[in-house]
């Protein structure tokens, strides 16, 4: 932003001084807009995914398996004989949800330009992510080793389908995910070098806090789609 | 928010109030997030140990499970990515497209019931 630009005392700017540039209509900066336009636009791959998902679930809606019955045990060995439905995924979604919260806690230490804070927080949020990456990896081998592949449908599973969706699904959320944790990585490593200090503010650990909180977002209906209907 | 007018667009620099302010809203909301979800797979595991063949009230499951998760979406959006605060355009920008998936959900999931009418008359697969 150029630095010769006017923010003085407008009590009731003309509508001429709002459209004449150097300043945006939405009160927000260029960047935060143009990653909630990305969003969206990842909303609507994520929406095209999950209404297919719903729309061959009900051409079989009778055959279609119990969430319960799929995700019956946890995939770790030595527990995995235990009849304990959705613990494995409801630890998952936990991991998020906390991964949340530390990255808009982050986000708060950057306005306060604290940057031990913000690495401080950027750190657990990182954490949880690869957490989460490592669980998926066991849910998925464990589902695979059933026998629910992109080809084949376990005997839990019963219908093709489920499994075709579920890999293609999750799998488009895990890439997520890990793209989340290459951008937190960078995120932190640039706050450690005093990146943001420098250029005065933490705006990007708001605009990378945006896109992790999207992959919190998507979960939701991911774990609604699959889990809990 | 009126105390962002003069500062350059997007960077906030905050004073304690609005810091010890935020940070309750956060606290608040992760609290409402985790009691919501901890329900929902409360009730998903309790109503099928007491019905493993499916039961009549699937329906209002489904339905509370939906209601649920707008919940979580609306305070994950609303307070952890800051569209509460952010302006009524911006906001049009980020919800009218959306719109279009309402639907599409109303459209493919009437697909899906059609095209398991047809096959049920075809009775191949």
């Amino acid at each position: 932003m150029a630095a010769t630009l006017e923010h003085g005392h407008h009590a009731q700017p003309s509508e001429q001084e709002l459209w004449a540039g150097g300043r945006s209509p939405f009160k927000t900066s260029y960047g935060k807009v143009m990653m909630w336009y990305f969003l969206i636009s990842d909303t609507f791959t994520f929406a095209s995914f999950l209404i297919a998902y719903s729309a061959l679930r009900f051409t079989q809606s009778e055959a279609w398996p119990k969430a319960a019955e799929v995700f019956k045990s946890i995939p770790i060995h030595g527990l995995d004989h235990y009849n304990l439905p959705l613990v494995f995924v409801s630890f998952m979604t936990f991991l998020l949800i906390v991964s949340s919260y530390t990255m808009v806690r982050a986000v708060q230490e950057g306005y306060r330009m604290n940057k031990s804070g913000v690495i401080k927080f950027l750190i657990p949020t990182l954490v949880c992510g690869v957490l989460f990456l490592g669980c998926q990896y066991l849910e998925w081998t464990h589902l695979i080793h059933d026998g629910m592949t992109a080809t084949t449908a376990s005997e839990a599973t019963k219908v093709l389908n489920f499994g075709q969706l579920f890999f293609i699904i999750t799998g488009f959320h895990g890439l997520h995910v890990f793209g989340g944790v290459v951008l937190l990585t960078w995120l932190t490593v640039a706050t450690w070098n005093g990146t943001f200090e420098k250029r005065g503010h933490y705006e990007m650990v708001e605009k990378i806090g945006l896109y992790w909180h999207f992959v919190d977002l998507v979960w939701v209906y991911v774990f609604l789609s699959f889990y809990l209907l | 928010m009126e105390n962002n007018h003069e500062m350059p667009e997007g960077h906030l620099h905050w004073n304690d109030q609005e810091y010890s302010d935020s940070r309750k809203d956060v606290l608040k909301t992760i609290i409402i997030l985790s009691v919501v979800t901890i329900t929902e797979v409360g009730i998903a595991i309790l109503y099928d140990h007491l019905n493993p063949t499916g039961g009549n009230f699937k329906w209002a499951i489904n339905l509370f499970m939906v209601i649920a998760s707008i919940v979580k979406v609306y305070f994950i959006m609303g307070t952890f990515m800051h569209l509460k605060h952010e302006t009524k355009g911006f906001l049009m920008t980020v919800f009218v497209p959306f719109t279009f998936l309402i639907w599409a959900i109303i459209a493919f999931t009437l697909e899906g019931r059609s095209w398991e009418h047809m096959r049920s008359l075809l009775n191949v697969f």
